[in-house]
C-alpha cells in the first residue's frame, strides 16, 4: 500500500484493488494487496521474503485462530495476548529457573492458557459478566502474574522448545508449520466437531441454541479454554523465536487478533468466521507491515496505512456481502 | 528503554481496571508503613522496567546512605495515579518530591499539587511541560545517540550502508536518540543510512522489521536501534552475522544487552546509568529542599559498553 | 410535491402504483410481474401466502429493496425509492411487524425522533415536542402520556404509536404490515376505527393480514398475491372461500382438517402440583400418545410459562412432571428432550432459528449430540437427515445452505417443527404454531400434526385462535390466572364455553386462601383479552 494508492483511491491500482475485493471478499483483499506491494517493491515476492511474510503472520494467525471460536460464538477474548505471553514465561520459568523437564514445563505452559481461558468462560457462562469485561479483567490479570513470575525481566528460553522458532533444512521455517498445523486444527474444531458447531448456533442465537439442547454454559467454557490454549500456543511460539520469553510481550496483539478475524469475514455479532478467512486477515496484515518495511514508509504514515487497510478491508467485506444479499 | 514505558502506556486502559484495585491495596500498604515521618517522595511512572527498577534501587540506597526515609510509589502508567500520589505525598509533609513523569504534559496537575503545598519539585527521566520544576534529571539521551553514531561508524570502518530501527513512535527517548544518531552519522559522509523503521522497543517486533529489510537491502553493515530490546532481535533477524559481518549499536545497557555485548552479537551498547540518576535524584531533591538554587536540566552522561568493559557492567 | 395535492382529498383519485415490479434474490424469485394501484380515502387489502411475496412489496416501497425492473409511480411521476428517507419524502410511511421504535426514550421522543422541534437556541423544544404529541395521541386513541418511556408500552400501544408517528409525518400513503397479528379483539376494534378515519381523511392505506374475516370488515379492494405475482384485484365482499382459492389456487376444502385417531393410548405427559410463585399454580394435566391437547386461555394466563417450565426451560417450585412414568429433573432442558419432549416457541425468530445459519443446521441442532462421534459431527449424516425432512415438509427453499432468514414465516415455522421431528420428539409442544402463518402453510401444519398423532406421537398446543384450538384439539384445556380451570371435549368444547372459563376468576370457586394470589392473578388480567 503506497502512499500514492492512499491518496488516490480512484487511481488505477485503487479501483482495481477495490473490485478485487468486492468480488472475492478477504482473498480477493490478501491477493490485490500482494499485487500492489509486489509492483511496488521488486524484494516482495523474494522467496525469502514470502517465507518471512508468514513466520511474522504466525504468532498473530495463531492467536486469532483462538479469537475466532470465541467470536463466533459472539463473545470477544481480550486476554489472548496476556495469556500468551503468561503461558510463555511459565514455560521459561519452570524449565530455566525451576529446572523442571522441558516437556513438562511446556505441559505446564498449555494448561496456563486452558486454566485462563476456564477463569474467562466461568466469569461468562456462570458468572454472567460480559465477556468483554471477564476477558479485560483476565488480560490485567495474567499480564501481572507474567511479570510476577519473571521478577519483570526476561527469562532465557529452554533451547529444545527454541527450536519451534527455527527452521527446518534451513529454509522452511517452524513457525509456519505450526500456523498451518494450528489452522487446520481450528478449521476442523469450527467445521466437524460438535464444540465448532455449537459455537455457530450460540452466536447465532442463544437462546435458540438453549432451546435446542446445546449447554451453551459448559460450551462457553470450551469455547474460551480453546481460545486459552490457542493463546499458549502462540506464546511458546514467541518466544521461540526470540529464545527469550518477555513478560511483557505480545502487548496489543489481542487488537491484531481480532483485527484478522473481522477481516477474515467473521462478524462481531457471532454466527459466522471461518478458520481461512482469519489466516487471511493475520496474512493482509503481516503482507501490509512487511510491504511498508520494504517501501520504507515512514513511521508515523505506517500507523494511518495499517487502520486505513484495516477499516477498508472490513468495509468492502460488508459491501460484498449487500450486494449478494 | 524508556521506551518501554510508553509502549506500556499502550494497555494503560486496560490495565486500569486490574490497577485501580491492586493500587487500593499497595496505598494501604503504604499507609501502615509504621507512620511516623517521610523526608522525601519519589513517584514512579512504572516499576515493569528494570530501568525504573534501577532509579529505585539508586534512590533508596542513597536515601539510606544519608538516613533518610524515602516513600517510594508506582503509577502503573496512569497519570491520574501520580496526582494521587503527590496529593499523598503533600499530606506526609515530605521535604521534597522527585518524579517521573508518566507523560509531560499529563504530570503538569501533579506538580501542581506539590507547588501549591510548597514542595519543591525534581523531575527525572522526563521533564514536565509546565509547573513549577526544579531540575529535570535525565540521561543525556542526544549525547547518547550521537555516541552511538560514532561507535557505529567506526566500527563499519567509516563506510557502508547502515539501516536505524527507530522506538515507538511519539515518545521523546525515540525522539532524542534519534535526533543525536542523525546528528552524529553526518560526520560520516562515508555512511549512509538506507532505512529508518520503527520497531516500538519491542524484541519481537525488531526481529520482523529487521528481517524485512534485510529483503529490500542486501548489503547492509551496520545497524542502530534506539534500544537494546529491538537490537536482540534484530540479532535474531540477521543470525550469525550479527556483530561480525553487520555491526550492531543499541541504546539502554540492560543486562540482556550488556550479555549480547559480551558474547558478540552486540557490538555495543550505549548504558544508561539508572542506579546514578536515582542518587542524584535524592541529592538534588534534598538541596532543593535546602532552598539552594538548582540548574534546570542535569544531565546524567551515559556509557558506552563494548566488549572490553563489558564485564563490569554485568550483574 | 407529488402533485397529490391538486385534488381533493376524497376523489379517489390513484395515489401509488406499482406496474410489473420484479425482484430476485439468490435462488428464489420474489416478485414475479407485480402490479397494484392504491386510490386516496380506500383500504387495499394485499393478501398472500407467507412466501407470496408481499413482505418483499412493501420492501421496495418503504426503501429497504430496490426491484431489479417494473415502474413506481407517486403521484404523477415515476420514482425511485433508494431508502427510508426517500419513501418519507414520497409520504410513503410503512409500519413492519418488527417496530422502529427506541425503547429507551419516550413516546414523545419517539415520535420525533430525527425531526425535533427547535427552539430558537437550536435546542430540542420539549414542550412544543409534549403538546404535538399528546396531539397525535390523541388521534390514535392511545392514553398515555407522551413522556412514557416506550419500553413499557404493551405491542398495542407501540402499535399505536407507530401510526401516531407516520401520522405526524403526513404520510399519504400508510402500509400496514400484518398490524392485527398481535392484538386483542378490542385493541383490534380501535385500530379499525382509526384506520376508517384515515382513509375518511384521504389516506391510502396498504393492509396485509391473514385474517380473512377483517378484509370484508375493513377493506375496500384486495389484492391478491401468489409465488411473486399479482394473480387478482378483487372487492373486498368477495367470499372467504374465494379468497383463499385465489391466495392458495386451489380450494382448501376444511380450514382444521383433525382427523383423530381411533383412542387415545398410554399416558405420554403427566403434570401434577406444577407450581411456580407468581406465574402458575397446582398445573396438573395429561397427555396421551396419539392426542391433541390444547391450551387456551386470556394473553398472560400462564400457558406459555407452564410449557417452558415442563420442557426445562424455567424452574418451577413445586410438583412433577413425569414422561412415561418417569419424573424429569428441574430445570433441564438435555433431560426433557432426551425423554421425547420438543418445544416450538411463541417467538419463532427470537427463540426458534438460528437466522443467519443455513436451513441444514437449523434442521439438525436438537439432533447435533446424536450426530456426533467421539466429539466429531458427522456432517454428511446431517445433510441427509435434514434433506429428508424438508422434503417431508414440503419446505420451499432454494437449498439447503439457505439462510433460515430469508424463508416466508410458514416455512420458518416448518424448519423449528422439521427439528424437532429429527431430534426424535415425542410430544411436541406448539406454542402459538401458526401466529402470522398464511392460511396454506397452516393448513400444512395442521396435516402434520394428523401425522404425528397418527404415528402415536401426542402435541400440546397453546393457541390463542380460537377457531385453531378447538378445531384441531381432541381436549382443550383452560388456564386462568396461572391456574388450570377446565376441560373441555367434543360437543361442550365451544367459543363461548372456552372464554366463560377462561375470564372466570379462579379463585372464586377452587380456592379458599385466594387473597395469596390476589395480586399476581391481577396484573395478568389487565389489558389482556381474547385473542
Amino acid at each position: 500500500m503506497s502512499a500514492e494508492v492512499l491518496r488516490a483511491p480512484g487511481s488505477a491500482p485503487g479501483q482495481w484493488f477495490a473490485r478485487a475485493v468486492l468480488r472475492n471478499g478477504p482473498l480477493g483483499g490478501l491477493v490485490a494487496l500482494t499485487v500492489v506491494m509486489a509492483v511496488l517493491s521488486r524484494d516482495f515476492l523474494g522467496g525469502q521474503n514470502v517465507l518471512n511474510v508468514g513466520v511474522q503472520a504466525s504468532v498473530t494467525a495463531i492467536l486469532a485462530f483462538g479469537v475466532t471460536f470465541v467470536i463466533v460464538s459472539a463473545g470477544i477474548d481480550l486476554s489472548v495476548g496476556s495469556v500468551a505471553a503468561l503461558s510463555a514465561t511459565v514455560v521459561a520459568w519452570a524449565a530455566t529457573s525451576e529446572g523442571l523437564p522441558v516437556w513438562l514445563a511446556v505441559l505446564l505452559g498449555l494448561a496456563v492458557g486452558v486454566v485462563s481461558g476456564l477463569v474467562s468462560g466461568a466469569l461468562v457462562a456462570y458468572g454472567r459478566l460480559p465477556a468483554f469485561i471477564a476477558t479485560l479483567a483476565l488480560l490485567s490479570v495474567a499480564r501481572g502474574l507474567a511479570l510476577v513470575i519473571s521478577g519483570g525481566s526476561p527469562i532465557a528460553f529452554p533451547s529444545s522448545v527454541s527450536r519451534l522458532g527455527d527452521t527446518l533444512g534451513g529454509w522452511l521455517p517452524v513457525p509456519v508449520l505450526v500456523m498451518i498445523a494450528m489452522g487446520a486444527v481450528a478449521a476442523l474444531v469450527l467445521a466437524r466437531t460438535y464444540t465448532g458447531r455449537a459455537m455457530f448456533a450460540i452466536g447465532g442465537n442463544e437462546e435458540a441454541a438453549r432451546l435446542s439442547g446445546i449447554d451453551v454454559r459448559r460450551r462457553k467454557l470450551v469455547i474460551y479454554a480453546l481460545s486459552g490454549l490457542f493463546a499458549a500456543v502462540a506464546g511458546i511460539v514467541l518466544a521461540s523465536r526470540l529464545t527469550s520469553a518477555q513478560p511483557q510481550a505480545a502487548v496489543g496483539y489481542e487488537l491484531d487478533a481480532i483485527a484478522a478475524v473481522v477481516i477474515g469475514g467473521a462478524s462481531l455479532s457471532g454466527g459466522s468466521g471461518k478458520a481461512s478467512g482469519t489466516l487471511i486477515g493475520a496474512l493482509i496484515l503481516a503482507v501490509l507491515r512487511n510491504g511498508l518495511n520494504l517501501l520504507s514508509v515512514s513511521a508515523f504514515w505506517q500507523q494511518v496505512a495499517t487502520g486505513l487497510v484495516i477499516a477498508l478491508a472490513v468495509l468492502l467485506d460488508t459491501l460484498r456481502r449487500r450486494s449478494t444479499r | 528503554m524508556r521506551g518501554r514505558a510508553g509502549k506500556a502506556g499502550k494497555g494503560r486502559q486496560s490495565r486500569a481496571a486490574a490497577a485501580a484495585a491492586v493500587l487500593t491495596a499497595a496505598v494501604a500498604l503504604a499507609g501502615c508503613d509504621r507512620g511516623g515521618h517521610t523526608d522525601l517522595g519519589l513517584a514512579l511512572s512504572t516499576m515493569n522496567n528494570p530501568f525504573f527498577v534501577g532509579i529505585k534501587k539508586g534512590a533508596q540506597a542513597e536515601a539510606k546512605d544519608r538516613g533518610l526515609k524515602i516513600n517510594i510509589t508506582d503509577a502503573q502508567n496512569d497519570p491520574t495515579q501520580q496526582i494521587n500520589q503527590m496529593e499523598t505525598f503533600t499530606s506526609q509533609n515530605v521535604k521534597a518530591a522527585v518524579i517521573n513523569p508518566v507523560d509531560s504534559d499529563a504530570a503538569v496537575p501533579a506538580v501542581g499539587v506539590a507547588n501549591r503545598a510548597d514542595v519543591p519539585v525534581i523531575s527525572i527521566d522526563r521533564g514536565v511541560n509546565g509547573g513549577k520544576v526544579g531540575s529535570t534529571i535525565a540521561s543525556d539521551n542526544v549525547a547518547g545517540g550521537r555516541l552511538a553514531a560514532k561507535t557505529l561508524a567506526e566500527a563499519v570502518g567509516g563506510k557502508g550502508k547502515v539501516v536505524f530501527l527507530e522506538g515507538q513512535p511519539g515518545t521523546s527517548a525515540a525522539r532524542e536518540r534519534g535526533k543525536g544518531f542523525e546528528e552524529g552519522i553526518r560526520a560520516f559522509p562515508g555512511v549512509e543510512v538506507v532505512a529508518r523503521q520503527p520497531a516500538d522497543f519491542d524484541r519481537a517486533k525488531g526481529m520482523d522489521v529487521m528481517a524485512n529489510m534485510l529483503q529490500a537491502h542486501h548489503d547492509i553493515a551496520g545497524v542502530f536501534a534506539a534500544n537494546d530490546e529491538m537490537a536482540l532481535g534484530a540479532a535474531k533477524a540477521l543470525g550469525s552475522a550479527s556483530g561480525r559481518n553487520v555491526k550492531v549499536v543499541a541504546f539502554d545497557g540492560t543486562p540482556d544487552g550488556i550479555e549480547g555485548v559480551r558474547n558478540g552479537t552486540l557490538t555495543a551498547t550505549v548504558a544508561q546509568q539508572p542506579e546514578l540518576l536515582g542518587r542524584q535524584a535524592v541529592d538534588w531533591a534534598m538541596r532543593a529542599a535546602a532552598g539552594k538554587p538548582l540548574p534546570r536540566e542535569v544531565k546524567v552522561p551515559v556509557v558506552l559498553v563494548t566488549r572490553e568493559n563489558a564485564a563490569r557492567f554485568a550483574g | 410535491m407529488t402533485g397529490v395535492d391538486d385534488d381533493g382529498p376524497d376523489s379517489g383519485h390513484v395515489l401509488l402504483r406499482v406496474e410489473g415490479i420484479t425482484k430476485s434474490f439468490p435462488g428464489v424469485r420474489a416478485l414475479d410481474g407485480v402490479d397494484l394501484s392504491l386510490r386516496a380515502g380506500e383500504v387495499h387489502v394485499l393478501l398472500g401466502e407467507n412466501g407470496a411475496g408481499k413482505s418483499t412489496l412493501i420492501k421496495t416501497l418503504s426503501g429497504v429493496h430496490r426491484p431489479d425492473s417494473g415502474r413506481i409511480i407517486v403521484g404523477r411521476r415515476e420514482v425511485v425509492i433508494r431508502s427510508a428517507q426517500d419513501a418519507e419524502r414520497l409520504g410513503i410511511a410503512t409500519i413492519h411487524q418488527e417496530f422502529a421504535l427506541v425503547p429507551g426514550l419516550t413516546v414523545a421522543e419517539n415520535l420525533f425522533l430525527g425531526r425535533q422541534p427547535r427552539t430558537a437556541l437550536g435546542l430540542v423544544d420539549r414542550r412544543a415536542m409534549r403538546e404535538r404529541a399528546a396531539e397525535l395521541l390523541r388521534r390514535v386513541r392511545l392514553d398515555v402520556s407522551p413522556t412514557t418511556p416506550v419500553a413499557e408500552l404493551g405491542v398495542a400501544g407501540l402499535q399505536m404509536v407507530e401510526i401516531a408517528k407516520a401520522l405526524g409525518r403526513d404520510a399519504r400513503v400508510l402500509i400496514m404490515d400484518e398490524p392485527t397479528a398481535v392484538l386483542t379483539a378490542e385493541e383490534v376494534a380501535t385500530l379499525f376505527g382509526i384506520v376508517r378515519e384515515l382513509r375518511a381523511s384521504g389516506v391510502g392505506i396498504v393492509f396485509i393480514t391473514h385474517h380473512l374475516e377483517e378484509i370484508a370488515a375493513l377493506g375496500d379492494r384486495v389484492t391478491v398475491l401468489r409465488d411473486g405475482r399479482s394473480v387478482a384485484e378483487v372487492p373486498a365482499s368477495a367470499g372467504e372461500e374465494e379468497l383463499i382459492r385465489l391466495m392458495v389456487g386451489r380450494d382448501i376444502a376444511e380450514q382444521y382438517p383433525r382427523e383423530r385417531p381411533a383412542g387415545p393410548g398410554a399416558p405420554l405427559l403427566r403434570v401434577r402440583g406444577l407450581t411456580r410463585a407468581g406465574a402458575f399454580e397446582d398445573v396438573g394435566f395429561e397427555v396421551r400418545a396419539g392426542e391433541v391437547v390444547g391450551l387456551a386461555g386470556l394473553v398472560g394466563a400462564g400457558r406459555t410459562e407452564v410449557a417452558r417450565a415442563l420442557f426445562g426451560v424455567d424452574r418451577y417450585d413445586a410438583g412433577t412432571v413425569e414422561v412415561d412414568g418417569t419424573e424429569l429433573p428441574r430445570g433441564d432442558v438435555r433431560a426433557a428432550m432426551r425423554a421425547g419432549l420438543g418445544l416450538v416457541p411463541e417467538d419463532r425468530k427470537g427463540q426458534g432459528l438460528l437466522l443467519d445459519a443455513s436451513l441444514r443446521d437449523n434442521l439438525t441442532l436438537a439432533r447435533l449430540d446424536r450426530d456426533t462421534r467421539a466429539g466429531f459431527v458427522d456432517r454428511a449424516a446431517q445433510r441427509r437427515e435434514a434433506a429428508s425432512v424438508a422434503e417431508r415438509l414440503k419446505v420451499r427453499m432454494s437449498g439447503l445452505e439457505q439462510s433460515a432468514r430469508t424463508l416466508s414465516g410458514g416455512n420458518q415455522q416448518k424448519i423449528v417443527i422439521g427439528k424437532w421431528l429429527l431430534a426424535g420428539a415425542r410430544l411436541l409442544i406448539l406454542d402459538e404454531p401458526t401466529r402470522g402463518i398464511d392460511v396454506g402453510a397452516k393448513v400444512e401444519i395442521y396435516r402434520l400434526v394428523n401425522e404425528l398423532t397418527a404415528a402415536g406421537h401426542a402435541v400440546l398446543m397453546i393457541s390463542s385462535d380460537l377457531p385453531e384450538v378447538l378445531g384441531m384439539s381432541d381436549r382443550v384445556l383452560v388456564m386462568a390466572q396461572g391456574r388450570l380451570v377446565g376441560e373441555l371435549s367434543g360437543e361442550r368444547a365451544t367459543q363461548d364455553a372456552v372464554m366463560e372459563l377462561a375470564v372466570r376468576s379462579p379463585q372464586a370457586d377452587r380456592d379458599p386462601q385466594a387473597d395469596r394470589n390476589t395480586n399476581t392473578g391481577q396484573s395478568a388480567m389487565e389489558g389482556s383479552d381474547v385473542g
